[in-house]
């Protein structure tokens, strides 16, 4: 018998993420690179360590292997306790039947067993796709001052883009009176964030009635919200207005790393009450030789730049050669860009080469994309928007 | 490896590292941007498939312990074996102070007795270097040795009246040793690391305390060759190494990896340099920087002019200020329009602005930790 938690967080990690093309060929979203050290799993995985949250269920479908081995023993993330701990949960074979993950509700009810193991008053649901640093803590005396069945957390959003998201309506003390997937006129500016905390008792009794009804696409937005919104059950938003990003596609996933280059920073990476944690690579500290010029850029350890980078973001063991220069661009883990290459507003996924004197997109337009592992011939150029991978042709 | 254990003793004197081991053990030293020395030693051990640790503690070794912590660093703490922090401690037999190596491992006997390792591998603290043990492992029992030095011929090594010198024949056997000589009449420098039968150890140590011997070098080793009553061979380090035991060696060690080649010497790709991690954001450049030659860690915020510098984690150097030839350890500051040249700054120190602090380069200014110019 386990020990009962006050809350088990549930972290939905398996989604291809499509909109991010060859980045997300052989990996799933949550294990995409991020700023120089991270990635994109980390910011939710330590923003649970920071909240004092020590259970978490990694949900994975979409291409698990990288993910799997990064999670690992959770040790990075202080994860690695033997009450509690991260569990990374695949669909896997029943008595009667075997299937994937059809929705996110789905998701977590094929996964009930493991909640119930810890008996939690309340389960949080999160996704892997936003970089941001929240509290769950505070949400979660949010959701029990409010003697709420359900709280979502929401943040303003621009009026004119509101009808991109999916808004909530709420009275003047935060209740949630309708929710609008998409709205053509939006009442609301408060879009939510698919972070959810429910009690677990209700989230129970809404995932079984929701796995019995065969014409729904068991989502917590399409189903399980508005279920509970019909049923007058107490739903509240809970506002957040710190950084929060969506990295779904590349040039949000290039701007998302752009914004650590800003002064001040819009996150606080260097916040020592509020660490991101990531898996370490163990590598050497960075070098800066003779004749080399940095300015305006993050550099990890394992780096070894020659030549010229500029407003932009080296990840570890990265080697920019003499005569080479680096600019706008994010250049991912073990890539090796060779002597007299240009790249510029750009993603290099890990372990590629960039051969001497090659081109990589253009100053202007939209970034570029080299694939994991792919080695660009010498002398070629990559016109900005265009992504190569080893079926490229020049 | 599973039947190899490691010794580290890590109570040399340190007279000569001044403010540098005020608050720590030579083992403790930050060096390289991010590690201690002791990193070195344990990832060699730990690489060469050594599972079973011991750690000789004596003076100053709170920062030592605090950064070894479980062992989970350098995967040495699972149920089987792992890392063994030995203090020193008072009891009837023990007065809690070595005055060397064979005395401390006199009152950690049970230590040596509890572990399953049929051999040892013991070491120093205060020599930089990363070997492949399982190599020299293989060697001492191929040879059929009762003893294996680890020696080096890296002229760098060798001192007037300091060191342990040996005169090797062609079969790798130890015919002759000198301790502390005047001047070296032998240029392989042992190492102060070497490959023992668990059992001689204990025995050839117990035999020693009892006689009121205190040096491993000259009461045990120099005897054991000059009597011929054991089988002591060599074994030669062909890798790079160094010998903290000044502040001119300890600033040395840093400038020198700033090579490319002698860095990738003692950074092997197959044989990685675990650490504690402190999980810091990577290094910031700000626009109008100018850093050569020059090893930053993660964490660094660097605004200023920074040359031929070893820069650890989390160092600030602000706009207009210039350091250069130095090494600034942990959360260290360079604030506006300050000079610094050949200086250590220890652990938090800061340096405020406009103040200028120029040291000779043969003898670097050391700022102790947390001292604010």
């Amino acid at each position: 018998m386990l020990r009962k938690k006050t809350c088990v967080a549930m972290l939905l990690a398996g989604g291809q993420g499509s909109r991010l093309g060859i980045l997300t060929q052989n990996v799933a979203k949550p294990a995409v690179p991020y700023g120089g050290k991270y990635r994109i799993i980390d910011f939710p995985l330590s923003n649970c360590t920071n909240s004092g949250i020590d259970t978490v269920g990694v949900l994975t479908q979409y291409q698990p292997l990288e993910l799997n081995a990064y999670i690992g023993s959770g040790a990075p993330w202080d994860l690695d306790i033997s009450n509690g701990g991260v569990f990374v949960l695949p669909p896997y074979q029943k008595v009667k039947s075997s299937e994937w993950y059809r929705g996110t509700a789905n998701a977590i009810y094929q996964n009930m067993a493991f909640i119930e193991q810890y008996n939690p008053d309340y389960v949080l649901i999160l996704s892997g796709d936003h970089i941001y640093k929240m509290d769950y803590n505070a949400m979660l005396n949010f959701h029990v001052r409010h003697g709420a069945d359900a709280t979502i957390a929401v943040r303003p959003v621009p009026w004119e883009e509101a009808s991109r998201f999916g808004i909530m309506n709420t009275d003047s003390e935060d209740r949630i009176v309708e929710f609008e997937e998409k709205p053509k006129n939006p009442k609301s500016n408060k879009a939510s964030m698919g972070v959810y905390i429910f009690t677990w008792e209700k989230l129970r009794h809404y995932l079984t009635e929701d796995e019995n009804d065969k014409k729904s696409s068991n989502d917590f937005g399409k189903n399980i919200i508005p279920n509970m919104l019909n049923d007058k059950q107490v739903l509240v938003a809970y506002n957040f207005n710190g950084y929060w990003k969506d990295v779904g596609t590349i040039e949000s996933l290039w701007e998302a790393n752009m914004d650590l280059l800003q002064n001040p920073m819009p996150i606080d990476m260097h916040d020592k009450k509020w660490r991101i944690f990531a898996r370490n690579p163990g590598m050497a500290p960075h070098y800066i030789a003779k004749g080399a010029t940095v300015s305006d850029s993050l550099i990890t350890e394992g780096c070894e730049v020659y030549g010229n980078v500029n407003h932009s973001i080296l990840f570890a063991g990265v080697i920019v050669e003499e005569g080479a220069s680096v600019e706008s661009a994010v250049v991912m883990p073990g890539s090796f860009i060779r002597r007299g290459a240009v790249v510029r507003r750009c993603i290099i996924a890990e372990n590629a080469v960039i051969g001497p004197g090659a081109i990589v997109g253009e100053e202007e337009g939209k970034i570029a994309v080299i694939g994991h592992g792919v080695t660009l011939p010498a002398g070629v150029s990559v016109p900005a928007g265009d992504q190569v991978d080893e079926n490229y042709t020049f | 490896m599973k039947d190899v254990m490691g010794i580290i003793y890590t109570g040399e004197g340190d007279a000569q590292l001044r403010e540098l081991t005020m608050y720590r053990a030579i083992a403790a030293l930050p060096v390289a941007s991010r590690y201690r020395i002791i990193d070195f030693l344990v990832s060699s051990m730990v690489n060469g498939g050594i599972k079973n640790v011991g750690v000789i503690m004596q003076k100053n070794y709170h920062s030592l312990m605090d950064h070894l912590g479980s062992g989970k660093e350098w995967d040495l703490h699972g149920k089987i074996d792992g890392l063994h922090i030995l203090p020193p401690f008072l009891t009837r037999e023990n007065v809690g102070l070595y005055p060397g190596v064979l005395d401390a491992l006199r009152s950690n006997t049970n230590y040596l007795i509890r572990s399953k390792q049929e051999t040892i591998i013991l070491s120093n603290s205060k020599i930089i270097y990363n070997a492949k043990m399982d190599e020299l492992v293989r060697f001492h029992r191929d040879s059929g040795a009762d003893l294996t030095l680890l020696y080096t011929t890296d002229e760098n090594m060798m001192k007037d009246e300091s060191g342990t010198y040996l005169s090797i024949d062609d079969n790798h056997t130890v015919k002759d040793l000198e301790v502390d000589p005047t001047h070296p009449s032998y240029s392989n420098v042992y190492m102060q690391v070497m490959v023992i039968r668990r059992e001689l150890l204990r025995e050839l140590v117990d035999k020693a305390v009892a006689h009121g011997l205190h040096s491993m070098d000259r009461d045990v080793i120099q005897r054991l060759v000059q009597d011929g009553t054991a089988k002591v061979n060599a074994y030669e380090y062909k890798g790079m190494c160094w010998n903290i035991d000044s502040v001119q060696s300890y600033f040395k060690f840093n400038m020198d990896i700033l090579d490319n080649s002698k860095r990738k010497g003692i950074f092997r790709e197959d044989m990685p340099v675990y650490t504690k991690v402190r999980d810091e954001m990577p290094a910031y450049y700000g626009n109008n920087c100018s850093v050569v030659n020059s090893l930053v860690a993660d964490g660094c915020q660097i605004e200023g002019v920074v040359e031929n510098s070893v820069l650890f984690r989390g160092v600030k150097i602000s706009p207009n200020a210039h350091v250069k030839n130095c090494i600034i350890m942990q959360d260290g500051q360079v604030h506006e329009g300050a000079y610094i040249e050949n200086c250590i700054l220890d652990k938090q120190a800061v340096i405020k602005r406009n103040a200028r602090l120029i040291g000779p380069q043969a003898y670097p200014i050391v700022i102790a930790k947390d001292v604010v110019i």
